[in-house]
């Protein structure tokens, strides 16, 4: 039952940000959810020293804030003070992570919070905070707040698949048409945000973003429909996370650890099929050629 | 007749510069028009302004004498084609469909007529064989081809196109400005972003000549003069047309690209 439980886990991180993985490789902000994901760190601090508590919902809002300041501050930079993308995100997420390095240091001795628990997470405790409903035990925690945020991702992309796939792809024709492109920036910003916060705390911070950019990239180099490169990237980040537990219980390692890796093995592979597959298809125009 | 765009002191400034500055004309309609003007002189920067995707600074623009809010469906917009990123994963016919997406509100399912009309737009352009295609493995033309495509399945009143003919084969050139001829012959009306001085009196009835600043609007037997011309370009195009009537004298043969 752990088993299902630690692999139901991955496997709901790994549906949700593969859906907002596409999108954000599409428009070239695949690390926007590295930046997110170290970024909410002072808001977490802050959060968890207001309260005094480690309940969820205050630290959920205190990450969700410093999520969406820096998806502002990068924003900001990109847009008005006309600076590079990635330089954008570089400077602002560094920034707001040293400021929650430093403010852990400096409540240390108030504060049970380590660095670690926020970059790694510990996925293997997941079972062990489970939810009581009416008397009954209902299954971890983290997986019900996982589930409910799947939904809240996956139905917000629904509604609004049409105009996030027309600012991701023609931003100034979608502009043209009269559709805000900031405002669904904000929209995908907004959805990248709370997947990551939720997620990090089951999975770590370096899970989420290789769930983030891999799936979804070696989806990309399989096929040429956004829609089916979706359910490919969700399908990859599924069967890592499988494949990595079985291998983490097998190496008797980190389960986060192996999943990442499998997620890095099953690009390599996707990238070796494609080259193959050019190679025969040149050597066969070759042959048509040659006979012709 | 019913203007199809006014602008009234249109300035938009990037950082402290200005790249259109105090534009005021009326264009009519039913033309094909030219906006012609040096490489910065704030052509393209002039339609993303009427079309509201940048912000003027100051100034205002109005289309068939409305806000552009309320006229957006009659209005299409080409951008350039070097603007999307081609490796998109998506077909030709996904691209085209979200020209039907502007009438037809983002969310409703698209009709049976929907369909017919991308069809049909396909079929304008010489696209039909490739409608399955993916756009990654579109030559430069067949890409201009499908983003015509596109503004065609809007069924709109009014054209803006940035540089549709920017790296395209001649066949293609050829081909659009025939479709263009024949839009326009349906009423529609054309506002073209063009800076080939060799073919734009063939192609324009109408020119906006631009050097951030609006130099002659009107039409090109009137503005197409070698004094208006030199007004544009400045030096440059006096340098150049020196060495092509030298050329010409000497009868040294001259590539025509």
């Amino acid at each position: 039952m752990i088993d299902f439980w630690i692999i139901l886990t991955a496997s709901l991180v790994a549906t949700t940000t593969a859906i907002l993985g596409c999108f954000l490789i599409m428009r070239k902000m695949a690390m926007i959810g590295d930046a997110i994901s170290h970024a909410v760190l002072p808001g977490i601090v802050i959060a968890y020293y207001l309260t005094n508590s480690r309940a969820s919902f205050p630290i959920l809002l205190g990450a969700a804030a410093s999520g969406m300041v820096v998806t502002y501050l990068i924003q900001f930079f990109n847009q008005r003070v006309k600076l590079q993308q990635d330089a954008s995100i570089g400077i602002s997420y560094t920034f707001l992570f040293a400021i929650g390095i430093i403010l852990i240091s400096l409540f240390s001795n108030d504060v049970d919070l380590d660095q670690d628990c926020v970059l790694y997470g510990e996925i293997a405790y997941v079972p062990l905070d489970t939810l009581t409903l009416g008397g009954f035990n209902v299954g971890p925690r983290q997986v019900w707040i996982l589930g409910t945020t799947l939904l809240i991702i996956a139905g917000s992309v629904f509604i609004g698949y049409r105009k996030l796939v027309l600012t991701t792809f023609d931003p100034a024709f979608a502009a043209a048409m009269g559709v805000s492109v900031v405002l669904w920036q904000y929209y995908l910003m907004a959805g990248v945000s709370l997947a990551t916060v939720v997620s990090f705390e089951s999975v770590g911070a370096v899970l989420v973003i290789a769930f983030l950019s891999g799936p979804a990239a070696t989806a990309f180099l399989l096929t040429k429909d956004f829609k089916k490169m979706i359910y490919l990237a969700i399908g990859f980040g599924i069967s890592a996370s499988i494949i990595g537990y079985y291998m983490a219980d097998w190496l008797a390692g980190s389960i986060a650890g192996a999943i990442a890796t499998i997620i890095g093995v099953q690009f390599a592979l996707a990238f070796i099929y494609i080259q193959f597959l050019r190679k025969s298809r040149i050597s066969e125009t070759l042959e048509n050629k040659v006979l012709t | 007749m019913e203007p199809s765009v006014e602008t009234h002191n249109l300035t938009v400034i990037y950082d402290k510069k200005p790249a259109i500055w105090n534009i005021d004309f009326t264009l009519p309609t039913g033309k094909i028009i030219g906006i012609m003007g040096p490489n910065g002189s704030g052509k393209s920067t002039l339609l993303k302004a009427i079309m509201g995707i940048i912000e003027p600074n100051i100034g205002y623009s109005k289309v068939f004498d409305k806000e552009l809010d309320d006229v957006r469906t009659r209005v299409s917009y080409v951008p350039q084609r070097q603007s999307v990123d081609w490796d998109f994963p998506a077909s030709v016919w996904d691209v085209v469909a979200m020209g039907r997406f502007a009438t037809k509100g983002l969310f409703k399912r698209l009709s049976k007529e929907d369909n017919d009309i991308i069809t049909e737009s396909l079929a304008k352009v010489n696209m039909t064989p490739f409608t399955n295609r993916q756009i990654s493995q579109l030559s430069g033309g067949q890409q201009q081809r499908v983003f015509l495509a596109r503004a065609l399945a809007q069924n709109a009143d009014l054209y803006l196109m940035d540089e549709p003919f920017v790296g395209v084969d001649a066949a293609t050139e050829q081909a659009i400005i025939n479709l263009l001829k024949s839009m326009r012959d349906a009423g529609k009306t054309l506002l073209v972003v063009h800076h080939d001085l060799h073919t734009a009196q063939d192609y324009f009835e109408h020119m906006v000549l631009l050097n951030s600043r609006l130099v002659a609007e009107g039409p090109t037997d009137e503005v197409f003069t070698q004094e208006i011309l030199t007004e544009t370009y400045g030096g440059t195009l006096t340098t150049l047309s020196k060495v092509a009537s030298a050329l010409k004298e000497k009868d040294f043969p001259m590539r025509h690209k």
